[in-house]
């Protein structure tokens, strides 16, 4: 009886100390890194700036297969823009990859509710076109591609961002697809994205003057057709390989150490540190690897609320995603395998992951955390990290304005 | 030596409980392990020691060598009462308005004191023990830390006019749904109010922030979210977001109670951010001054925090309610001001500057204070905002809401309602019929019409009997309160009419808004980018207490006697800019003309 009391009595003490530890122990100092070595170890990690001139550009993304030139990129947007691509004329490439034809034009939604102009001349736009056409996403953020006559995804999976997905080895959700050519034949023939035959397409573009002659002067074939399907794939890809966007870590990255905040450095530490930057490297900060998703899983019973109200609300719960198995996908020949994301851009693009299912980048973030490089992060680490992939955030480049030098 | 031990744990916990009371005033931070320490040791302590123990205490003495004490019944007694008042703070609260939650407070501090003096005066002798040891090496590890640490206060003052550096954490935000759980009639007053409704529920704020972002550069926002969404602005958000239901906006324009935000708040916690003017908001303004925009100061994280308050497991909310109501006159004390009760309180917001053009745009406050409302020397005639915004209707009559503020809270006699009536009757509408009616009823007390028709002309007088301020006021060029006049002549034939709508929905040129009309540097009118306002090109507004009379003439030799028909209307928002809205929101219904005042009156020759 008496060990017992003492052993009461150690315990009151004992907690009681417990409960006070937190005043008594110090904070942790972290190591900090010179703004020089963080560039190198970024630079060392692969990480890198997207070109700032046309023959930068060039030097990156010309293929020979293919080459760029101007009138191309002139033809690649306009049919990147026309609703022609479509079996009902209704949507263009830039219905779900919202950008805005006219860069220059600053006022978008005021004309487009005072009835002046419309969007992209989109009859029909979604009404969400109005206000976010000028964040220039590349994507519509919806949770699921909407494509012909409403027609969402089968596997209810989301529009990637088109901007900087020229840079990608691997493009799509599963990473199945390797060229732009390839892709942007998939999406105009997808009976749940435009919809039209090629044979069918070209008909229909061949009643355009404009089409014909402007196909003549690009690609200067006497011998063959020029209005061909692999001509519209080809203009269609070097206007995408022009959609690039550069952001205050790009200047970061060429030597301005006040383009980016404390917090943004210190989220980039995080990022490398942790080991993000294993597989979001590259120019694009992504798309170079396809990966396995979630590499961990975690038991737990989620929904299980003990309460002193109501009982308490059973739910079966898809252990398959850290989020809501909406549509049911699972990668690459279902196995989980995805395409890992282009982060430029990121903090543009929600909502997340294939399915749309996270709307919030510092919930995106803390799930990546846990799942695959299996940190619990804490929250000033995920608020470092989102704060670096705001440096992430641009606007596309506009590389006609050097062309006329260099010409 | 059991019964030592026995004494020595209840004068621990006694003086756990004691270092509790106010007139200690401990710091706020000790306070809190204290109370942490008190409860979870007497309840551990009592179901595995104290109780057992007086039980063994009781046969042995009772039943077996038959004793009777009498302090040791008493002693019993009052420990009984002490443990049942304990737990009724402790699991059911003392929130003011319940009785047992005030008579278990009053047993449990004085029963403490009764249940000391009959537990040293219980006893057949006294030995001083080892255990007498413990509790002092006990009491010195109590009282060490309570007075060597002294609590970081941080400086997080910030003034959203000249917000630069403090950047606050989503986590800081408290939600409005915390709030919920004790005050539910007042979240869900607020809820369906406009207060609520400024951001991703109100289309017309959202086309409007993004045309102002687009027009004047993203960082113009700030402008629109310092009085829109003070709490998306301080944690370093640029722009307000909305939420999405799969593909679709979130259902917020309908659906009443706010449950949009319960539901998120359940499933993600504080991980996202309450957008537009939250309950804590306004409840954690510390200053405020009528000059600029959004000048109120905001202190948010500086604040008594009561232990687990802020925990997001189940067992942490749980325990966090049961320490506010167990002692909820700090928890009041933190939110409640002085300050909420003047009108220069709702300055901050309710007047507006234009940045661009240094003009004011909104008057509200500064027509308040020049108003015979705002009477200094007899209290009896001054009648504030809240006098009129924030007292119950009934009838068309202020009639103050006798009530609770807090569920199981003190009965009051004039509870303050949050439906912050104004003259945005629409979007609450959209949410909830009786929260509308109440907006109407206000409405309705403003104004007062009177007619005449003499020498070929209809005089229609129009005072401002119930509004402190002018009519209309706040956003005044968005508004349209207008004259609706029909004349009919002896044969019953329409004879003059005026303020008809057209068939788009418009008002018909003719009618009389009354309304202020912006024009920019040259002149012209801004139409929807009112913070180009430079020149005023029209203002016909009717002051506080003033009476305004509209002339308007009549054809020649009409048939007496005339029929007039006079009608005081009131539209939210012109047609034209709900046209506008609903190109990017088009579930948004049109705003209905509401009827003020209605005048009918024969005139023979």
């Amino acid at each position: 009886m008496k060990s017992f009391i003492q052993v009461i009595i150690v315990a009151f003490l004992f907690i009681t100390f417990l409960l006070f530890l937190p005043s008594l122990t110090k904070e942790r100092n972290f190591k900090t890194y010179s703004d020089a070595q963080l560039r190198s170890t970024a630079k060392a990690k692969g990480l890198k700036a997207i070109p700032n001139t046309y023959e930068e550009l060039l030097k990156i993304s010309d293929d020979e297969n293919n080459p760029m030139n101007l009138e191309k990129i002139a033809l690649g947007k306009e049919l990147f823009f026309d609703a022609k691509l479509s079996l009902d004329n209704t949507i263009s490439c830039s219905t779900c990859h919202m950008i805005s034809k006219n860069v220059d034009d600053k006022k978008i939604i005021l004309n487009a509710i005072t009835s002046k102009k419309q969007p992209n001349d989109i009859k029909d736009a979604n009404n969400c076109v109005v206000c976010h056409l000028s964040d220039e996403s590349g994507t519509d953020r919806l949770s699921t591609a909407i494509g012909y006559k409403g027609a969402t995804n089968p596997h209810h999976l989301n529009t990637m961002t088109i901007l900087n997905s020229s840079l990608a080895k691997y493009l799509t959700w599963n990473g199945e697809i390797k060229t732009l050519e390839q892709q942007i034949s998939n999406s105009i023939q997808a009976p749940h994205k435009m919809n039209i035959k090629a044979d069918e397409l070209i008909k229909k573009l061949k009643n355009d003057e404009k089409y014909i002659n402007d196909f003549k002067k690009v690609f200067k074939d006497k011998n063959q057709e020029n209005l061909t399907f692999i001509n519209i794939q080809k203009a269609i890809a070097v206007y995408v390989k022009t959609l690039l966007t550069r952001s205050s870590f790009d200047e970061f990255l060429e030597g301005n150490n006040e383009a980016i905040s404390k917090d943004a450095k210190r989220g980039l530490v995080n990022f490398m540190n942790f080991g993000c930057s294993g597989c979001h490297t590259g120019m694009s900060v992504g798309g170079q690897s396809v990966q396995r998703f979630p590499l961990r899983h975690f038991a737990g019973i989620h929904d299980l609320r003990p309460n002193l109200g109501s009982p308490p609300d059973f739910k079966i719960i898809d252990e398959t995603f850290p989020f809501e198995n909406k549509g049911g996908y699972l990668g690459r020949s279902n196995t989980q395998f995805f395409r890992v994301p282009i982060l430029r851009n990121v903090t543009k693009t929600s909502p997340y992951f294939h399915n749309g299912a996270v709307d919030k980048i510092r919930e995106a973030v803390e799930i990546m955390g846990r799942h695959q490089v299996g940190l619990n992060l804490s929250d000033q680490q995920i608020d470092e990290i989102v704060e670096f992939l705001k440096t992430l955030e641009g606007n596309i480049v506009d590389y006609s304005k050097d062309t006329k030098v260099i010409k | 030596m059991k019964i030592l031990n026995i004494k020595v744990l209840i004068l621990l916990i006694f003086l756990s409980g004691i270092l509790q009371m106010d007139i200690l005033n401990i710091s706020w931070e000790n306070l809190r392990i204290v109370s942490v320490v008190h409860i979870f040791t007497s309840i551990f302590l009592c179901i595995f020691y104290i109780i057992p123990f007086v039980n063994r205490h009781a046969y042995k003495y009772i039943v077996i060598k038959k004793v009777n004490s009498i302090s040791g019944w008493i002693l019993g007694f009052v420990l009984l009462m002490i443990v049942l008042s304990g737990i009724y703070l402790f699991f059911i609260g003392n929130t003011g308005g319940d009785i047992f939650g005030i008579i278990s407070f009053n047993i449990h501090l004085y029963g403490s004191f009764v249940l000391l003096i009959f537990l040293f005066s219980h006893r057949k002798k006294v030995k001083l023990h080892m255990s007498l040891v413990a509790l002092i090496f006990g009491l010195t590890f109590i009282n060490m830390p309570l007075y060597s640490t002294e609590t970081k206060i941080e400086n997080n003052l910030l003034n959203l006019k000249t917000q630069k550096d403090v950047i606050y954490h989503n986590e800081d935000w408290t939600n409005s749904t915390k709030c919920k759980s004790c005050h539910s009639d007042i979240f869900n007053q607020w809820a369906n109010s406009n207060h609520k409704n400024l951001v991703e529920s109100n289309p017309y704020y959202m086309v409007m922030e993004s045309i102002a972002g687009e027009v004047e550069g993203s960082e113009f926002k700030k402008w629109c979210m310092g009085c829109h969404n003070p709490s998306a602005l301080t944690t370093g958000l640029t722009r307000t977001s909305h939420a999405m239901d799969d593909n679709f906006l979130a259902n917020t324009l309908f659906e009443p109670n706010a449950q949009t935000l319960v539901k998120t708040f359940e499933k993600h916690g504080n991980t996202r951010l309450e957008e537009g003017v939250s309950c804590l908001t306004c409840h954690t303004i510390t200053d405020t001054t009528s000059q600029g925009n959004a000048s109120y100061t905001l202190d948010i994280t500086n604040r008594k925090k009561y232990p687990f308050e802020d925990d997001e497991s189940t067992m942490g909310k749980y325990l966090g309610h049961k320490f506010i109501n167990a002692k909820p006159n700090v928890h009041k004390d933190s939110y409640m001001k002085p300050l909420y009760k003047e009108s220069k309180y709702c300055a901050s917001c309710h007047d507006e500057t234009s940045p661009t053009t240094n003009k004011q745009l909104v008057s509200t406050f500064k027509e308040w204070e020049a108003s015979p409302y705002n009477n200094k020397e007899d209290k009896t005639k001054n009648k504030s905002c809240i006098d009129c915004h924030m007292t119950y209707l009934k009838d068309d009559k202020f009639e103050p809401l006798s009530g609770v503020s807090t569920d199981g809270g003190v009965v009051k006699k004039d509870v303050k309602v949050h439906y912050f009536a104004g003259s945005n009757h629409f979007l609450a509408g959209l949410k909830d019929k009786n929260h509308e009616e109440q907006v109407l009823q206000l409405l309705r007390t403003s104004a007062k019409l009177d007619v005449d028709i003499k020498n070929n002309q209809i005089h229609v007088g129009v005072e401002n009997v119930g509004a402190g301020h002018h009519l209309p006021t706040g956003v005044a060029d968005f508004r349209e309160l207008w004259l609706d006049i029909t004349i009919t002549d002896a044969n019953n034939k329409i004879v003059f009419s005026s303020g008809k709508l057209a068939e788009n929905g418009d008002l018909k040129i003719d009618a009389r808004p009354f309304m202020k009309v912006f024009g920019d540097k040259d002149g012209n009118p801004v139409g929807l980018l009112f913070w180009k306002y430079e020149k005023l090109l029209s203002d016909t507004r009717i002051p506080a207490k003033t009476r305004r009379v509209e002339s308007y003439d009549l054809a020649k030799d009409l048939k007496y006697p005339l029929k007039a028909l006079v009608k005081l209307n009131f539209r939210i928002y012109p047609q034209s800019i709900t046209s506008m809205v609903q190109k990017a929101f088009p579930e948004l219904p049109n705003p209905p003309v509401v009827e003020l005042e209605k005048l009918e009156q024969v005139f023979e020759k």
